[in-house]
């Protein structure tokens, strides 16, 4: 965690590979990332890791169910296995009855959970969050961490999340700090 | 406010001048054939003006041939001081070169050169026609002995002195070059041939005949005094022999002008298009601005800062590119009208009357009318993407909704249905008459403009359902989403789909008035053409040079052992209430016997009034003067009006005004000329074919001998090139819409940014970022495809069953040509995906 501005965002851009750094070094599942070429990279973020926004980010065209099996697609996961695991994250978010609907139907807490799902579906060993909470009012926001704490453990995945309040720290193992783009704890 | 959008403009200064070299080419292309049309069909040949200056009034016959026994009664005229007259002989001949063959088509002009010397106008600036040494008795009289202007000279590469080989009236001649004349201030035109009036009589086979009688005042200063003119006019016209009628010059040049007021109309519309065309791409252009600039425009928006100023800041900038493109345009057509106007001369010799060029000027009305059009048609591109900048939310609620609301209409199909209502409303509206008894369709243009703009709104519907249908079937991530974004259906998307259905619904019908153009004409002549041998006069192409051949060598020809039967043509102008016409001497047995034609109504199937010389007319002819079921018209020939009476009509598809075809003594009688203008020829038994073909040909090198295949192989010849300007405007048209796609779907990723950075960190590669795009812009055009092949299809009906049976009097046979439809489909839908690839590099370049 750290203020805004401290270069949060900037270090999970470069965690995964999106923005390059000059000095120091990345390394997931023993790999470091500046041995990597790009299409390396690309299977990493398509395979390895998941992605939550402050903003959501969702796929404006697609439905909620189509938005979480997007990235099993990309990391080619086969139709029937899909299915399966979309209706599963689905159940779990609590967003079954809403699959059909596009993100503009559906409210803040519930974007963000269809979020949440869309960065399990294929396995991730490392979920990125950045400020997933930062959008959402109190009590969706609890919900949300909620979800992640009982994801996060049902699927075994590790999970670095940003945030600048305190509050949502309470979910984790370990908590580092930020000021002016450097860890100072 | 003013400030941060001329910040723009320097920013993004290379994307404003191609927009303003938009407007320019535009508006440019619309001015240019204004004045091209203008200068090429404004010089309605009177040739002899350069020699002789203006003349007041023009004596003349209905078919534009004085014979010598009425010039004779002409005599008592010539008596009076007030007036000259100057009888003149005009007609076409071919120079050849030294291998025999014909280079140039030139008009030589017969006038009495020794009388020349008593007008006011010559008198005032005398005309040397001979060295100081030598005399007029030298060439009086002569056979051979011309004059050159010095453009004739340079184009024929003669010099004085020199012998050159013609053609005449169906004979191979000599000229002698007697002297170049080195106008000062005179502007002869390029092709014109001055002789002595006997010399040109000789040379044209037409002793004893001239083609008109033209009168100038002597007292030049009245000329412009009406009371003294008419004056003037009734005393002429009462001392004037029976078939003979006077006229002011000025009408004629009003008549001539009236007659080719349809062929520029047509031109004027299709230099609309490219207006539109312009208008079309600067409203994408500055759409796409709009979509850049919307960030700044939401933070401007939170700050307080008015919409309506940003409308006005939106509409200036749109003006600004209007005018200055414009003032451009106005150059650029200047200067293409001097490209373009021997192209429309051409066209207006072959298919109206003969026409020299004119300086080409360029008035004030020229200009204003360029900057009006170029300011009206920036101003409603301007008006839209303005309209939606100006209703762009504040930052804090940008997110959400709709990306564009000022173009949420184009969601509805309302307009789209009510367009399309109105375009068949339209078909019931009557043609409009225009001067020279030509008709506009004007109907059959408002429903095309509507029709077709209407299908252009509605075919967002069908990319949506057709992306529906699709989206079903789609695995792939790519695919997928390419297949949900067009889905949505954003009105960028829908922009982007109407700009191509325009381009396809004009192209597509093209093609079908093309094809069945072509194929009508090809049936025409497989049945209309079933004589071996056609002989014409050689050299002479074009409705405006026709001579006719010397009837004494026709003659000498026909007596040919091998030659079974002859259909010999005869054909003049003439007269008739509604605008000029067409009248033909036929052998009436043999055209209601065995000669064949596509007959509309067989010859008999019409009962023809008492009292009227029955005709076989064409199509044409039968629509123009509203006769498809019988009655009569009045035609003015030299032997006063006559009736004629259709009792059979038959397809033509030679010219629009007209033609009515009688039994060759009642045309020699009503016309008093005798000159044939072609000749079919059927074969004896027994003769062979090819070998006659060149017995002809040696014996008569001044005619044309051709077989049905040459002469089909030069018909459409003519065809072809008469719609190569339709093909190259095609050819922009697609070429315009591609960029507006281009255009469009840069404003579309534009708007999309946080999409691709989010497909970024879900690991989607650039590889497919591109291929979705092209998907994206494959998309777009199958379904422009589709709407715009349902437009086209409306369009080619309309121009086949609407335009050109009000227009032109004719029926064609509806093709659609399926393999042209396919190939250029496929051709769409690979541009389409390449030009969805080509803007997403483009994009992720400025991008990183
Ligand atoms: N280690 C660093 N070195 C230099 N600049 C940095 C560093 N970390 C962050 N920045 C810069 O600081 C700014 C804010 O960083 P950001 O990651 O958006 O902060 P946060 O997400 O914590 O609010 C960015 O412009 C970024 O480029
Ligand atoms: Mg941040």
């Amino acid at each position: 965690m750290g203020p805004s501005g401290s270069g949060k965002s900037t270090l999970l851009n470069c965690i995964c590979g999106i923005e390059a750094f000059d000095r120091g070094e990345i390394s997931i599942a023993g790999k470091p990332l500046s041995a990597l070429s790009q299409r390396q990279l690309e299977n990493l973020r398509r395979n390895s890791i998941g992605y939550v926004f402050q903003s959501f980010n969702l796929l404006p065209t697609l439905t909620a169910f189509e938005n979480i099996e997007f990235p099993a697609q990309l990391a080619g996961v086969d139709r029937d296995e899909r299915m399966d695991r979309v209706m599963h994250l689905l159940e779990s978010v609590g967003l079954k009855k809403r699959a059909g609907h596009l993100p503009d139907a559906l409210s803040g807490g519930e974007r963000q959970r269809v979020a949440l799902a869309r960065a399990l579906v294929h396995r991730p060993v490392l979920v990125l969050a950045d400020e997933p909470t930062g959008s959402l009012d109190t009590e969706n926001g609890r919900q949300v961490l909620e979800l992640i704490e009982s994801l996060s453990k049902e699927h075994r995945t590790s999970v670095l999340l940003v945030t600048h309040d305190h509050a949502s720290t309470r979910i984790c193992d370990r908590v580092i700090s930020m000021t002016d783009g450097a860890l100072v704890s | 406010m003013v400030r941060t959008t001329f910040r723009h403009w320097r920013a993004s200064i290379g994307q404003y001048l191609l927009l303003i070299a938009i407007v320019a080419v535009g508006v440019g292309a619309f001015n240019g054939i204004r004045q091209a049309s203008r200068a090429a069909s404004a010089n309605f040949g009177l040739f002899n003006e350069a020699v002789s200056g203006r003349s007041d009034f023009i004596i003349e016959s209905p078919s534009q041939r004085i014979s010598e026994d009425t010039l004779s009664a002409l005599g008592s005229l010539a008596s009076y001081p007030d007036w000259h007259l100057v009888p003149v002989v005009e007609g076409s001949i071919t120079a050849l070169d030294e291998k025999g063959e014909p280079t140039g088509q030139l008009r030589l002009v017969g006038l009495d050169l020794l009388s020349l010397a008593n007008l006011p106008y010559v008198a005032k600036r005398p005309i040397e026609f001979a060295e100081e040494e030598s005399t007029w008795h030298e060439w009086l009289g002569s056979e051979k002995d011309v004059w050159l202007g010095r453009g004739t000279a340079n184009k024929l590469n003669a010099k004085k002195g020199q012998r050159i080989s013609i053609l005449a009236s169906g004979r191979v001649k000599e000229i002698f070059v007697r002297k170049i004349l080195d106008d000062r201030d005179l502007s002869v035109s390029d092709d014109l041939v001055i002789a002595d009036i006997s010399t040109a009589q000789g040379l044209l086979s037409r002793k004893g005949e001239i083609n008109r009688v033209e009168v100038v005042l002597e007292r030049a200063e009245l000329r412009e005094d009406t009371e003294y003119l008419n004056g003037i006019g009734n005393r002429i016209s009462s001392l004037l022999p029976e078939g003979l009628s006077v006229g002011p010059t000025k009408n004629r040049a009003v008549d001539r002008a009236a007659m080719t007021a349809a062929f520029r109309l047509n031109l004027t519309v299709l230099s609309l298009i490219a207006v539109l065309v312009g208008g079309y791409l600067i409203l994408q252009a500055l759409d796409a601005a709009v979509v850049r600039k919307r960030e700044e425009t939401a933070i401007l928006r939170s700050l307080g800062v008015n919409g309506r100023i940003l409308f006005l800041t939106g509409i200036l900038e749109a003006v600004a590119i209007g005018i200055l493109g414009s003032l451009a345009g106005i150059l650029v057509g200047h200067f293409l009208a001097f490209g373009a106007v021997g192209m429309f001369a051409e066209t207006v010799n072959a298919l109206y009357f003969a026409t020299s060029i004119e300086a080409i000027s360029l008035t004030w009305k020229d200009c204003a009318t360029g900057l009006l059009l170029g300011f009206l048609f920036s101003l409603v591109a301007g008006w839209l993407p303005a309209r939606d900048a100006m209703q762009t939310p504040p930052a804090q609620i940008l997110s959400k909704g709709d990306w564009s609301p000022g173009f949420l209409w184009l969601r509805n199909p309302r307009f789209g249905l009510s367009l399309i209502v109105f375009g068949a409303l339209a078909l019931l509206l009557p043609t409009l008459s225009i001067q020279g008894g030509s008709r506009m369709p004007i109907g059959g243009f408002l429903a095309a403009g509507a029709w077709i703009l209407g299908s252009a709104l509605l075919s967002g519907q069908i990319l949506v359902c057709l992306a529906k249908f699709c989206h079903g079937f789609c695995q792939s991530p790519v695919s997928r989403l390419a297949t949900s974004r067009l889905m949505d259906g954003s009105s960028r998307h829908r922009l982007a789909v109407a700009g191509l259905v325009v381009a396809v619904g004009m192209v597509t019908g093209m093609f079908q008035m093309v094809d069945s153009f072509r194929s009508t004409i090809q049936e025409w002549f497989d049945v209309r053409f079933q004589a071996e041998l056609y002989v014409s006069e050689r050299g002479v192409t074009g409705a405006g040079s026709v001579n006719g051949i010397d009837p004494a060598l026709l003659d000498e020809l026909l007596l040919d052992k091998s030659i079974d039967y002859a259909d010999v043509m005869y054909v003049c102008h003439a007269k008739a209430a509604q605008g000029i016409t067409l009248l033909a001497g036929v052998d009436f047995d043999a055209w209601t016997g065995f000669v064949r034609q596509i007959w509309l109504k067989p010859p008999g199937t019409i009962r023809p009034s008492s009292g009227a010389e029955p005709a076989l007319v064409s199509e044409a002819f039968a629509r123009r003067f509203d006769v498809l079921e019988g009655g009569t018209v009045e035609l003015d020939t030299p032997k006063g009006p006559k009736l004629v009476s259709p009792i059979g009509i038959f397809s033509d598809y030679g010219n629009e005004f007209g033609t009515a075809a009688i039994a060759i003594d009642s045309w020699k009688e009503w016309t008093g000329a005798d000159r044939p203008i072609n000749a079919s020829l059927y074969l004896a038994d027994g003769s062979e074919l090819e070998e006659t073909k060149q017995r002809l040909r040696l014996s008569y090198p001044g005619l044309d001998v051709r077989n049905a295949r040459e002469l089909r192989d030069v018909a459409l010849g003519i065809f072809e090139q008469t719609f190569k300007a339709t093909s190259a405007l095609n050819a922009i048209g697609l070429a315009v819409a591609f960029v507006g796609l281009l255009l469009g779907l840069f404003s579309i990723f534009d708007e999309s940014a946080s999409t691709w950075s989010t497909l970024r960190h879900l690991g989607f590669s650039p590889v497919q970022f591109v291929l979705s795009a092209g998907f994206e812009g494959a998309g777009i055009a199958v379904a422009s495809l589709a709407g715009g092949t349902l437009s086209g299809l409306a369009m080619g009906w309309l121009l086949i069953f609407v335009v050109n049976v009000q227009s032109f009097g004719w029926t064609l046979l509806w093709k659609v040509p399926l393999a042209d439809f396919l190939i250029f489909g496929l051709l769409m839908v690979l541009v389409g995906f390449l030009s969805g690839c080509l803007s997403a590099i483009h994009w992720s370049r400025r991008k990183t």
